[in-house]
């Protein structure tokens, strides 16, 4: 090959790739991933959608064929205004998002605090997810399967089998005031797939929740701030409490992700102890001190 | 062919009873009424006059029977009961004698009569012994506590060990989640007292060993009252000149209704319509005809004079045996009763413990279980709050929906969410963070009052390791706790919570609570 083949060869070979349209937003997408998207002043859908963009589409995280869990936080019998379960609307819009990227399935289910019917109905989780197409399912006792934590205080944990089963995870929690640990956001949802006596973990409760997390995180974390509850938590009750914030919070990591939501609350990381406790034990995939944060307002 | 239909109705109303208990469930509309057919109990209307001196509109469907028991006799025991259909159909199983062996059983056909007039003589002074030996209300308390948690066992567990087989895993959970979805969308039932009330609707059925429809025959005060408003009854049973005495009918008769030496006269009072005489005619004679006459023969009760004057002697010595009980204060504050029920001594007087609000309470919050005898006896099955297994769901107020005779009055769930059922209390030398001075506060987290009533307070405390900690100490606020009880349920503890809910400041539907006695010492 002389040199002069060899360029024509090159040029029609860069001519065709260009032709044949590769992924050059996407691959651009992957290098300039911003660690956590803040998208704001839209309505649920909107703001997923969104924030789904600066992340560089649904199908980075969700592929074809996945078996996916959505586990949105619907573990008490209140209506969606009072910001006590995940906004029904987003759980929807995640289900349908997921099941447009050629997902196989989405289940979403939780382990509720009040009876679990009333829980799934009221929180209109049930009726909106299952319109947008996923299997939504009752939590079955004899489902969860003890795993291996070891961590500092807990040795093993009973976890719900459907959720170590999925492809992909993704958390789904509302962001709201909590007294034991300040607020409660996507780490602290996480107890939804948790069995046994949950009562327990409220004792040394960072350490305790960081040793399980540890071992079951998800795929991403989209924390919704639609509605945010301002005290009383984690039940509420009192419309007062509820401040509109039109807010979501997305990132691949879950400690970042809850460490991004403190904002919402005016709190640091010392001032709700498992995000402090997470990040001193390394769960965080980004260092919270140089946070790539990408933040959106929608017009 | 008119028994075939009975047979057929028997199961249909056994069938609507059956629904009706499926349907007593969340979520519910007010307009399922699925307490009406514990209304259709003829009693109630009996005792609601009594207590009362009013027919009550609400108990319409009883009073419908009532209405019809005189001209037709007891086609209610005979045709709609779904305890007589349990009745027959464990008849089958044990193979009931015919009344050629049972015939022995007839001396104690008064009984009934005692029975019943012992519970209005005990009625008079507002004491409910009736309900519990209701027909309607032992089938709704047995289905409540023995049957359908037993059956939901079953088939939950059988469906599940057929999914596990590979091939046959697809078919078996569709049904199973059908039978999830229709059947038992809660959890699987476990309730308290199960023992004797196993025992009691075990028994009635086990006595068919004894004669058919022996519960029937000699002890249900339904029948009897129904039996009593049946002696003219109009609607007769009529043997044709044809028979030739062969006294089929007569030992063949579900009631021992026939007299043995006289097959062309019925006992009105015992004949409950079941036709199974003109179906065991020999079919070449067919004598047996069913016609109304307008000038009746009347059957007398069987009661003798001195029976009465047993029974009337036996009631008083009953009723005074039940006032001279110790009534404890210890047990007493523990007697939670669901909200809206009526004052204590009314409550009693007016339940008729056929545990529907238990029921209904399964698919919420759990919290209602049959109560057991603690000081008196006539505590025995009213619900009660066990508030360690479960607890009164904050949004939830459908057990004064479904409780038929009004014990427990319906209430709007906003009345229901500011009326307390009773108070929380910490105990400090089990509660965690008293002590063993740590975080927990998991009943302030499930308090469901939109102002909270449990709150705490941040304190340092000195460890004995020299280590100084700060924790958050509950306590309550007494006048936001209504006695919901999650706190109890929800308290991580293994064993008894460090928080417990009694009857302290209740405050009872219908009733103002009442003031507390002046402090003799002028503080």
């Amino acid at each position: 090959m002389n040199r002069r083949d060899f360029l024509a060869t090159t040029g029609a070979g860069v001519l065709g790739a260009s032709l044949l349209s590769p992924p050059w937003d996407r691959l651009l997408a992957q290098t300039q991933m911003p660690h956590a998207v803040w998208v704001e002043n839209g309505e649920p859908a909107q703001l997923l959608a969104a924030a789904l963009k600066e992340m560089g589409g649904i199908s980075h995280f969700i592929s074809r064929g996945d078996v996916v869990v959505v586990k949105p936080n619907m573990g008490w019998d209140r209506a969606p205004q009072y910001a006590a379960n995940t906004n029904p609307e987003l759980v929807a819009a995640v289900v349908t998002a997921c099941l447009g990227a050629g997902a196989k399935t989405v289940k979403v289910f939780d382990r509720t605090c009040n009876n679990p019917l009333r829980c799934y109905t009221n929180s209109q989780i049930e009726e909106k997810a299952k319109i947008a197409g996923a299997d939504v399912s009752q939590v079955r006792e004899s489902r969860f399967v003890n795993k291996a934590i070891n961590g500092e205080l807990i040795k093993e944990w009973p976890i719900y089998k459907d959720y170590l089963e999925a492809d992909k995870v993704i958390n789904l929690p509302i962001a709201k005031h909590h007294s034991l640990s300040g607020v409660t956001l996507g780490m602290k949802n996480l107890m939804g797939v948790m069995g046994g006596n949950r009562g327990d973990i409220h004792n040394n409760f960072a350490q305790k929740l960081v040793d399980i997390d540890r071992t079951i995180l998800p795929t991403l974390t989209i924390i919704d701030a639609y509605r945010i509850l301002t005290a009383n938590g984690p039940v509420g009750g009192n419309l007062a409490h509820v401040k509109q914030t039109r807010t979501l919070i997305m990132s691949p990591c879950l400690v970042t992700a809850d460490y991004v939501a403190l904002e919402l609350f005016g709190l640091g990381a010392d001032d709700a102890g498992f995000v402090g406790e997470a990040i001193k034990r390394g769960l965080n995939t980004y260092d919270v001190k140089k946070l790539n944060l990408r933040r959106v307002r929608l017009a | 062919m008119t028994a075939n239909i009975r047979k057929v109705v028997q199961l249909l109303a056994l069938g609507f009873f059956v629904v009706l208990f499926l349907l007593a469930r969340y979520p519910y509309t007010e307009r399922t009424e699925a307490d009406i057919f514990l209304r259709f109990s003829p009693l109630i209307p009996l005792f609601d006059f009594i207590q009362h001196f009013r027919f009550s509109t609400l108990f319409w469907p009883a009073l419908v029977i009532l209405a019809l028991t005189p001209f037709l006799g007891r086609f209610f025991c005979g045709w709609l009961c779904p305890l007589g259909t349990a009745i027959d159909a464990a008849g089958k199983v044990v193979k009931s004698p015919s009344n050629r062996f049972s015939g022995k059983w007839e001396k104690l056909r008064w009984l009934k009569f005692g029975i019943l007039l012992g519970c209005i003589l005990l009625a008079l002074f507002s004491v409910n012994v009736w309900g519990y030996l209701d027909p309607l209300s032992i089938f709704n308390r047995a289905l409540t506590v023995v049957f359908y948690p037993l059956g939901t066992l079953f088939v939950d567990q059988a469906l599940l060990a057929a999914g596990r087989i590979p091939f046959l895993e697809d078919p078996a959970m569709f049904v199973y989640d059908t039978f999830k979805s229709l059947v038992m969308p809660e959890t699987q039932a476990h309730h308290q007292g199960l023992l004797w009330i196993a025992l009691f609707i075990g028994g009635i059925l086990g006595l068919e060993r004894l004669s058919r429809r022996f519960w029937c025959r000699n002890l249900c005060p339904a029948g009897a009252w129904l039996g009593f408003l049946s002696q003219f009854r109009m609607f007769e049973r009529i043997v044709g000149e044809a028979c030739p005495i062969c006294n089929k009918c007569q030992t063949e008769c579900k009631m021992d209704a026939i007299p043995g030496g006289d097959v062309k006269h019925t006992s009105k009072v015992e004949c409950i319509d079941c036709f199974n005489c003109g179906k065991v005619c020999p079919p070449k004679v067919k004598a047996i005809t069913y016609r109304w006459r307008w000038s009746p023969y009347h059957t007398p009760v069987d009661m003798t004079r001195r029976q009465v004057l047993q029974t009337s002697a036996g009631s008083l010595a009953a009723l005074g045996l039940l006032q001279i009980g110790l009534p404890s204060k210890d047990s007493q504050t523990r007697q939670i009763r669901p909200p809206g029920a009526l004052p204590e001594e009314q409550f009693a007087d007016r339940c008729i413990r056929c545990l529907e609000c238990v029921r209904i309470c399964k698919s919420n919050g759990g919290c209602l279980q049959p109560d057991q005898i603690r000081s008196s006896l006539l505590e025995l099955w009213l619900p009660v709050a066990a508030m360690r297994e479960g607890y009164c769901e904050y949004n939830c107020n459908l057990c004064g929906i479904v409780c038929p005779t009004e014990a427990i009055l319906p209430m709007t769930l906003q009345e229901k969410q500011h009326l307390p059922i009773g108070l929380a209390h910490f105990d400090k030398d089990l509660c965690i963070p008293f002590a063993q001075n740590s975080d927990c506060i998991v009943c302030e987290e499930h308090c469901p009052t939109p102002d909270k009533a449990i709150k705490f307070e941040i304190k340092e405390v000195l460890l004995p390791n020299g280590v100084k900690r700060k924790v958050k100490y509950p306590y309550v606020i007494r006048d936001l706790c209504i006695g919901c009880g999650i706190c109890e349920t929800k308290c991580p503890l293994p064993g008894q919570a460090g928080i417990f809910v009694t009857t302290e400041n209740q405050k009872r539907a219908g009733a103002t609570a009442p003031e507390p006695a002046a402090n003799p010492y002028g503080g």
